[in-house]
């Protein structure tokens, strides 16, 4: 019996996301790969958008896979996410008191 | 000797519904042509239409139609009116030419199907007319665009466009193969006449036509006019295909049109809506897109489908909704990606654009305002590199269109939600709840693939910007830019600016 590697151990595999980011108008293609952190995937999607359509806000930026908001230091691999699934961008802006 | 009456020879030459004795009906009209599933065959002997057309009247007006394009055509070619068009309108013709021209050829393939197999003498009859007509306004089209390659290489693509894998020509031929080549011609009939013809294109030309005047573009008026005519008579085959089905099969009935009535709207939302709302000169902007939708499509088809008894579609809010978003979230993607086109997309958002648009579209300032104040700032700040893709829209799995269509939640934000499914192993995403739900009814069908498949397949190489522009046959000569930018973007020179791309800034 051989010992299973994990996720951590694999060459890092290509992963096309349907992305949206914030208030962006569109989805877009976006490949990253199960290597990346969500802090990395956030970044690779507000790459196309921040900026450019939506206004840069001074907020960190969270990525909400079925609905969960998952940590920044999290890989795709270890969060589950798949070639072709959706993800949203947000900007993780504090609630005002 | 005295002519006979109409009602005394129409018979004769048209109903030639024989028996036969050699061969079954089934192998002359076989189901997955003919189609008439529930429909008893006897039953189709009831189909009528009114225009009762011989063949030598039918040859008299056509020759006089085409005459009179082409005199007006022969004369206008001799001054400079070309030259004085607007760009906007210019770019709305060369939007019709490429996406319509080679449309009309797939419709001939329709006609000549509905001639062949239509269960009925009258209907085959009609159809043998349709086809010619069809064939008359794949040339018509044709020639008349591709005249002024001359004077801009951009009408090339009125023979090209059709050819090519340009994201916009792969969702037009996935509609209309979908439309006229695949079904059968019970299908045909309701979704090309009926909804597509009747409800559609037939007031489109009327509106074109008048917007074509308006615009100074006198040929073009009459070329789409001598069309519209032929439309008229053709289109009539709906009608009495979708009362003998409604009698039989309500269920289909309704499906059928429900489904072809979605297709065309995602397709209108896509053209139409910029070219009337962005492209047109304010100045001669009669109504807005939704306006001329509710007056001249809805109130229309609604009539029509109550008076066969049938219901609105079920996904009739989303779409009712759409009319305040999809063509706007079409727009920005149609400018954003505009190397794409084989036209010069024009923003239209200039401050007294805008205004035109708040007051026809409450939210549109607040859905799109901030988008386009953004792409504002990045052009006046000299940084158009911001202003232009380096990856590709999320394109659907039903329409092919961008995934551009944000929605309300309950708490007032706009967003544009996943719309997915997953099905044979693999996810689809879908840009409407509505192309989700055609795409599952269909799913066995043979769908053509979306942009995004064909790149994640390795079909397009290199995987990069320039890649992608090649596979869909753009050449610098032709790709889309603005043909104006200062025109929207000088009314914001000079406020402050914040938030836009770090390049620009820096």
């Amino acid at each position: 019996m051989t010992q299973e590697l994990g996720a951590q151990d694999l060459a890092p595999q290509l992963v096309p996301l349907n992305a949206i980011f914030a208030t962006d108008f569109v989805q877009i293609l976006v490949p990253v790969t199960t290597a990346n952190t969500m802090q990395e995937v956030a970044a690779a999607v507000a790459h196309h958008v921040e900026g450019r359509r939506v206004r840069a806000q001074p907020f960190e930026k969270v990525v909400i896979h079925n609905g969960k908001r998952l940590p920044a230091d999290m890989t795709v691999a270890a969060a589950g996410i798949k070639p072709l699934d959706h993800i949203a961008v947000e900007y993780d802006i504090p609630e005002q008191s | 000797m005295a002519l006979l009456k109409r009602e005394e020879w129409q018979g004769f030459v048209r109903d030639v519904d024989w028996s036969y004795s050699y061969v079954d009906d089934s192998a002359v009209f076989p189901e997955w042509h003919c189609g008439t599933g529930k429909v008893p065959r006897e039953a189709w002997s009831a189909w009528e239409e009114d225009y009762k057309v011989s063949y030598p009247e039918y040859v008299a007006t056509q020759r006089e139609k085409e005459a009179s394009a082409y005199a007006v055509k022969s004369a206008l070619q001799r001054s400079t009116t070309f030259d004085h068009l607007d760009e906007g309108w210019k770019s709305a013709t060369k939007m019709h030419f490429g996406g319509v021209a080679l449309v009309e050829y797939a419709a001939v393939l329709a006609e000549l199907k509905m001639a062949r197999f239509g269960l009925n003498g009258a209907w085959r009859n009609m159809a043998t007319f349709g086809q010619l007509d069809e064939l008359r306004h794949a040339q018509i089209t044709t020639f008349f665009g591709h005249e002024f390659i001359g004077k801009d290489a951009q009408y090339d693509w009125t023979q090209k466009a059709f050819h090519t894998n340009d994201w916009v020509l792969i969702s037009l031929r996935n509609l209309f193969d979908g439309m006229m080549i695949a079904p059968n011609v019970v299908d045909l009939a309701i979704e090309l006449p009926l909804t597509f013809e009747t409800g559609f294109t037939n007031l489109q030309f009327v509106a074109l036509a008048s917007d074509a005047l308006e615009s100074g573009d006198v040929n073009f008026a009459n070329m789409i006019s001598s069309i519209q005519t032929d439309e008229a008579r053709h289109s009539q085959q709906g009608g009495p295909t979708l009362e003998i089905l409604v009698e039989h099969d309500p269920v289909r009935a309704q499906w059928v049109i429900d489904k072809a009535f979605w297709g065309s709207a995602r397709a209108f939302a896509a053209l139409t809506g910029p070219a009337m709302d962005y492209y047109t000169p304010l100045e001669h902007r009669k109504q807005s897109y939704r306006e001329f939708m509710e007056e001249w499509i809805i109130d229309q088809f609604v009539h029509t489908i109550e008076e066969y008894g049938l219901k609105k579609p079920w996904y009739w809010d989303e779409f009712m909704r759409g009319l305040d978003i999809w063509h706007h979230g079409l727009q920005m993607g149609l400018w954003y990606w505009r190397p794409t086109l084989w036209w010069r997309p024009k923003a239209g958002v200039s401050k007294d654009e805008r205004a035109w648009l708040a007051e026809k579209y409450p939210n549109w300032e607040k859905v799109f305002g901030d988008k386009w104040d953004v792409l504002i700032d990045n052009v006046n700040a000299n940084n158009l590199e911001a202003t232009l893709p380096e990856t590709l829209p999320w394109l659907c799995s039903t329409c092919h269109l961008p995934a551009c269509n944000a929605t309300q939640s309950r708490d007032g934000t706009w967003r544009v939600r996943d719309w997915s499914l997953q099905y044979d192993g693999r996810t689809y995403h879908f840009c409407t709840n509505g192309c989700r739900q055609i795409f599952w009814k269909d799913r066995d069908n043979v769908n053509h693939q979306t942009l995004i498949d064909r790149f994640l397949a390795g079909q397009i190489q290199p995987m990069d910007v320039g890649g992608i522009l090649g596979y869909m046959g753009l050449t610098p000569d032709v790709m889309g830019d603005d043909p104006d930018y200062e025109a929207w973007t000088k009314d914001y020179v000079g406020r402050p600016v914040e938030g836009i791309s770090l390049a620009a800034q820096s």
